[in-house]
């Protein structure tokens, strides 16, 4: 039974995607633009120029494109569903969260998990023709292709933290837009989706080793394209796995201060 | 517009500057956002140009003039008209039904909805890297290309505007299609820093004639700098792209019109 109701507790956001096939045809129209203007972009950057940072142009485009196909992983549009933090505050429904006979925590858990798995089927098939085409190189061994998979894994995890802390921070703040968006611009810029970390000077690399972002994306994608050696790759694993651990006993420490602050309009 | 109009519309963006300082952490916040998301602009230019040397064919000091031209010009958009990007969310609220019963035009109502705070760090940033680009470019920065550079500022705002304008129209219509502004600000702040001819041409074209991004900032900065006529398109269109911005925006106005006309609510 609690399986079955964690499974419909999933599936929220993934449904109302479904049912809405002009969002589908616009993730995937945008999600195929990308692809090929990030391609060609840097394919068109390293026209005069063989190998820089350690990386050749090959691996430059598959750190790029991957970049790309692992940022649908969590790009759904919650917001359009009206159940995000936020919006429970500025309406006042956060308290329904806490009336169920599923915790918040949980909940909140499930809906993201459904919301990863669906993005992970828009990447693995955006992956897959990419591969077919030629875009993006096939990792190194089988070895590499299961420590990355074992690595981007732990990277969402760390993200789905990351996200979560933010959301909590709605219930001291009652709004979290602005640092929603400085967020997403360290996400991007310390994880290496504008560009990979390796192009950037060495005090760059060194500050954001002791944040979690670059375990997010810039870590497997390393670890996909060679840069980080599977010798390595223990170390990267349980630095991530370091990240996920202190993460979740801080967002469980959150989530139960954050209830002592909820109450019902009329007390 | 009547100077009543005027006074009214001061005194609304007076009391929307108060009610933004209501929440003082998230208003200094705001500020820093609108700076940090234009410094990661300048970081991956920076990094990028110190790279690969020679972006495009386009010596560094020049290459920075697009950013430049392209984030004061987006700065000013956020100040001025940027309120109809996210008009999907008006639209789901009902808030446009409200608007629709008011004497005020819905779209000045739009404009007045909040203080964009986030223009004070976007301004401040563009401003600086704008100084820092001038500066260092070899440029005769005499009278017509100091004019030229002003015009190409103000035409990529409202090149800009023009198209978080047909964004809000076809919003009006169908709320989802607040989807595509996102996407839209994506593509520009990606691809509207750096010459589009380090691109293949086909996927130059498309951000020249699909989506005219090479309008905003890309052009004017190439004629500007000697490389009016290395674009791929002829001198002419590229050096009159200020004033595709003005015809770009009429045009989405008269179609603003015709969207609202069309408008009905949940309602109907």
């Amino acid at each position: 039974m609690a399986v079955l109701h964690a499974w419909r507790a999933a599936r929220v956001t993934p449904l109302g995607e479904l049912h809405t096939p002009p969002r589908i045809t616009a993730a995937l129209l945008r999600l195929t633009v990308q692809v090929v203007l990030v391609a060609s972009l840097w394919r068109g950057l390293y026209a005069h120029t063989g190998s820089t940072a350690g990386l050749g142009r090959d691996q430059a485009v598959t750190y790029a494109v991957l970049a790309v196909l692992a940022s649908r992983l969590r790009e759904l549009d919650q917001f359009t569903g009206r159940d995000t933090v936020i919006q429970h505050m500025h309406f006042g429904t956060i308290v329904y969260w806490y009336l169920r006979p599923l915790s918040p925590g949980r909940y909140y858990a499930l809906r993201a998990l459904g919301e990863q798995l669906y993005g992970l089927a828009w990447a693995l098939v955006g992956y897959a023709a990419c591969l077919a085409a030629g875009v993006v190189r096939p990792p190194g061994s089988a070895a590499v292709a299961g420590v990355f998979a074992l690595s981007l894994l732990l990277g969402q995890w760390v993200l789905y933290y990351v996200m979560l802390v933010l959301d909590q921070l709605c219930f001291w703040t009652l709004r979290n837009n602005a640092a929603m968006m400085i967020l997403i611009f360290a996400q991007n810029l310390l994880s290496g989706v504008y560009a990979p970390l390796w192009f950037f000077p060495d005090w760059f690399v060194t500050l954001s080793a002791f944040l979690p972002f670059q375990a997010t994306l810039s870590v497997p994608l390393s670890l996909y394209i060679g840069r980080i050696p599977l010798s390595d790759a223990a170390g990267a694993l349980a630095l991530q796995a370091a990240w996920v651990l202190a993460l979740a006993l801080f967002t469980r420490f959150l989530w139960r201060r954050a209830a002592l602050r909820v109450i019902s309009q009329g007390g | 517009m009547s100077v009543n109009a005027v006074r009214i519309m001061w005194r609304v963006t007076r009391l929307n500057f108060r009610a933004q300082l209501e929440y003082r952490t998230e208003f200094l916040m705001m500020i820093a956002i609108g700076a940090v998301w234009q410094v990661s602009v300048i970081v991956f230019a920076t990094v990028l140009l110190s790279r690969f040397a020679g972006m495009g064919g386009w010596d560094s000091s020049d290459v920075l003039l697009i950013p430049a031209t392209r984030m004061l010009a987006h700065g000013l958009f956020v100040l001025v008209l940027g309120r109809v990007h996210g008009l999907g969310r008006h639209i789901q609220e009902g808030i446009i039904d409200t608007c629709l019963v008011r004497p005020m035009p819905v779209h000045r109502q739009l404009q007045l909805a909040y203080f964009p705070t986030n223009a004070i760090g976007d301004l401040t940033v563009a401003a600086g890297l704008m100084a820092g680009a001038v500066s260092r470019s070899h440029l005769d920065w005499t009278a017509g290309r100091v004019a030229y550079l002003i015009a190409a500022v103000l035409g990529g705002m409202l090149l800009e505007a023009a198209l978080f304008t047909a964004v809000a129209c076809a919003s009006l219509r169908f709320p989802a299609a607040d989807y595509w502004g996102r996407w839209l600000e994506e593509l520009l702040g990606t691809f509207g820093s750096y010459p589009l001819n380090v691109l293949p041409r086909a996927v130059g074209g498309l951000l020249t004639y699909g989506l005219p991004l090479a309008f905003v900032a890309y052009f004017p900065a190439a004629v500007l700098t000697g490389h009016g006529h290395d674009t791929g398109v002829p001198y002419w269109p590229a050096a009159l792209s200020p004033l595709l911005g003005v015809v770009a925006y009429l045009a989405a106005r008269l179609l603003w019109r015709r969207g609202l006309r069309h408008y009905a609510g949940v309602n109907g």
